[in-house]
């Protein structure tokens, strides 16, 4: 996983541009993570977190565990009986369609 | 009756169209949720009976997946008969600040080495089937769907700052399985001791 820096900004502030203590900066460490922040703010956590002895570390385990979350993702198609059965169902309370193969 | 039997038809073929090709992703989803097969199978196939039956207040060009992942979700609570007893989680920053706390002690006991020295996945798998709601939903959605906070909020149908504090809960819990595990497993002698204040 690569950090979701792109996403759309939900979370803005004010003093976006202004240097962050490591609070600061832990606080928002999942936020930044998870791309939610604005460019500035989130480009203000990069170079606290950069040159930070404590916050590295911390950011380091937490991006480690989030890519570890993720990978659990089931790379799986529905089985063939479940579309069978969703079909007979729908039919059943009336659609006259099919289900996608 | 014509008439009635048109638009029944075109009802359901945009049925078919827009709502059952996203059968395998509600069917992951379920599957993250329930953590068991036989029952995102049921979840799925009640999904999608949902869905049909309320297929007319379906708005036209809105986003099908988000409005699938909502009803699978409230039929995965529905069965799990969880819905009214779930617990709510801190505010978001003070989620962060206390898993950051509790990753500090680990390092200094030498757990937090566990992440780059086991095979993490099955650890992860065991401990969100015992992370409980609403707390899952959030990790699922976020963490492992790759939603962002407002699409998960709409699937959810809370606000923004609710599926931050809950999704910050569920992965400080989650650390604290995958932590337990580790001392368990030997990767640390000494036990979890309080820490410096972050």
């Amino acid at each position: 996983m690569t950090d979701r820096a792109s996403r759309p900004s939900s979370a803005s502030s004010p003093e976006s541009r202004e240097p962050v203590d490591c609070v600061t900066a832990l606080r928002q460490l999942w936020d930044y993570l998870d791309g939610e922040l604005t460019d500035e703010r989130l480009e203000t956590i990069r170079r606290h977190i950069d040159i930070c002895s404590r916050c590295f570390p911390n950011y380091d385990f937490e991006k480690t565990f989030l890519e570890a979350i993720a990978a659990t993702r089931p790379e799986c198609r529905a089985p063939e009986r479940l579309r069978d059965r969703i079909e007979a169902a729908l039919k059943h309370a009336g659609f006259g369609g099919r289900c996608p193969r | 009756m014509a008439e009635l039997q048109t638009a029944r038809q075109d009802a359901d073929l945009r049925f078919e169209r827009e709502a059952l090709p996203w059968l395998d992703d509600v069917y992951r989803f379920a599957l993250s949720l329930s953590r068991n097969e036989a029952e995102a199978e049921d979840i799925v196939q009640e999904t999608f009976l949902r869905a049909y039956r309320s297929w007319h207040t379906y708005q036209p060009g809105s986003d099908a997946r988000r409005w699938l992942f909502t009803i699978c979700r409230n039929v995965f609570l529905r069965m799990r008969e969880r819905g009214r007893r779930q617990v709510e989680a801190e505010d978001g920053d003070v989620e962060a600040l206390a898993a950051v706390r509790e990753h500090e002690s680990a390092r200094r006991d030498g757990v937090d080495e566990l992440l780059t020295r086991i095979d993490l996945a099955p650890a992860i798998s065991n401990a969100l089937g015992q992370l409980q709601e609403p707390f899952r939903s959030a990790v699922v959605l976020v963490d492992v769907e790759d939603q962002s906070y407002e699409a998960a909020a709409e699937v959810l149908g809370v606000p923004i700052g609710t599926v931050r504090s809950r999704l910050f809960r569920g992965r400080r819990l989650l650390q604290q399985m995958l932590l337990d595990y580790a001392r368990d497993a030997g990767f640390a002698t000494s036990p979890p001791g309080g820490g410096e204040s972050a």
